[in-house]
């Protein structure tokens, strides 16, 4: 329960209209900012409904795998540059955004993350990984603005702060590739 | 085995959701960019040229009518630009040089509108003009003073400008095609000037023709 009432005053902090305003103002804060912040809202929360109704978590997301495909829907329709126009310039894509990121991407992720094996979350990963780097190009290249609501120096901006999550992305890969962490542990116990 | 049955179920409705998504989101995968969306609705909606006063490179004033009877192809830009007004202008150059030289003036005007009145002075926009080799009359340059008027000119046809701050403005920039009626006949890519040509031509000589 308290889980819910914190995610939900968190939410609503997010969405006072000076607060949203601020973060909005500046295209990467938007993106890279307010938007994970509202999927970690949803993941604050998620434990609240999944307590509530176990069985349709059990039920419908029984592999992760509906879940997961959800969260990615969510997060790719965000990533469009047009989604963030909109989102400044009508009301009801403000309100969906507000309503999808917790909701329809935070509660999902961690319902699914915890079901999937190390080759899905990988998987989902490296995703991740392959898009943010295409859109980062995308953005930096871009010769026009793609969004009418931002300057094109935000624009790049934003593009580098893609580029940079996903070599953030491409070091965890190859930590979790190259490194056993039982390695270390064994060690320790040795000791 | 049931189980897995709700599964298939759940993943079939989250694409099924995805897709009309998407399909709304980029009206029906047409419209990645909300700068897409506002071209494409323009041309759909065809808005009317509203009334402004124009005030041109040689100081001379008159209202948009006069331009009647003639397609108008026109550019939004500002004489301090320093980045995509003069690609856009260049270009703009090379339409009026593709098409025939019968038309230019009599069957279209080129008009580029400056949204910057303030700095964008006749005697400005007169020196601006011989850059580009426009003579002031088949292609003329003019801003219009009375900013209420501009206003209502650049929402309707949805050119969107974004004061920096230092002087200058971020702005989506395309040739608007206004035809012989004052409406808006189309909006065309500016970096395609061949198309862009071709394409005016086409509907010239359709009028003509007739």
């Amino acid at each position: 329960m308290n889980r819910l009432v914190y995610g939900l005053l968190l939410l609503i902090s997010l969405i006072l209209p000076p607060v949203a305003n601020l973060m909005e103002s500046v295209m990467i804060i938007h993106m890279h900012m307010q938007m994970p912040m509202l999927v970690i809202i949803g993941m604050i929360m998620a434990r609240f409904f999944q307590e509530r109704y176990p069985r349709f978590f059990e039920k419908w997301n029984e592999n992760g795998f509906p879940g997961i495909v959800l969260f990615i829907i969510i997060v790719s329709y965000w990533m469009m540059p047009r989604t963030m126009d909109e989102a400044l310039t009508s009301q009801s894509v403000e309100i969906f955004k507000f309503i999808s990121l917790p909701f329809l991407a935070g509660i999902p992720l961690m319902d699914s993350w915890k079901k999937l094996s190390s080759i899905g979350k990988n998987s989902v990963i490296i995703f991740f990984t392959v898009a943010f780097i295409g859109i980062g190009y995308l953005y930096i290249n871009a010769p026009n603005p793609l969004c009418n609501n931002y300057l094109v120096i935000d624009q790049i901006i934003l593009g580098w702060g893609f580029l940079i999550t996903a070599i953030g992305l491409i070091i965890y890969l190859l930590y979790d590739f190259f490194i056993d962490p039982s390695a270390y542990e064994e060690v320790a116990e040795e000791e | 085995m049931i189980k897995n049955k709700n599964n298939v179920i759940s993943i079939a409705i989250v694409l099924l959701f995805g897709c009309v998504l998407f399909f709304i989101g980029t009206d029906g995968f047409t419209a990645y960019t909300a700068e897409t969306a506002r071209v494409n609705k323009l041309i759909e909606d065809k808005p009317k040229f509203p009334d402004v006063t124009l005030e041109d490179s040689s100081g001379r004033k008159y209202p948009i009518s006069e331009l009647e009877d003639k397609y108008v192809l026109i550019t939004f830009m500002y004489t301090s630009c320093t980045t995509v007004c003069l690609q856009l202008e260049h270009n703009m150059g090379q339409v009026y040089d593709l098409l025939p030289s019968k038309y230019r003036g009599k069957e279209i005007v080129f008009l580029s509108i400056s949204f910057d009145p303030e700095r964008d002075t006749p005697a400005r926009l007169n020196s601006y003009k011989d850059y580009f080799n426009s003579d002031g009359e088949t292609w003329r340059m003019a801003r219009i003073s009375n900013q209420s008027e501009l206003d209502s000119l650049l929402k309707k046809f949805g050119v969107i400008v974004i004061p920096d701050g230092n002087g200058n403005f971020a702005h989506n920039s395309a040739f608007y095609l206004v035809d012989k009626k004052g409406k808006l006949e189309d909006v065309l890519d500016y970096t395609k000037v061949d198309e862009a040509a071709s394409k005016i031509v086409n509907i010239l000589d359709e009028e003509v023709g007739e």
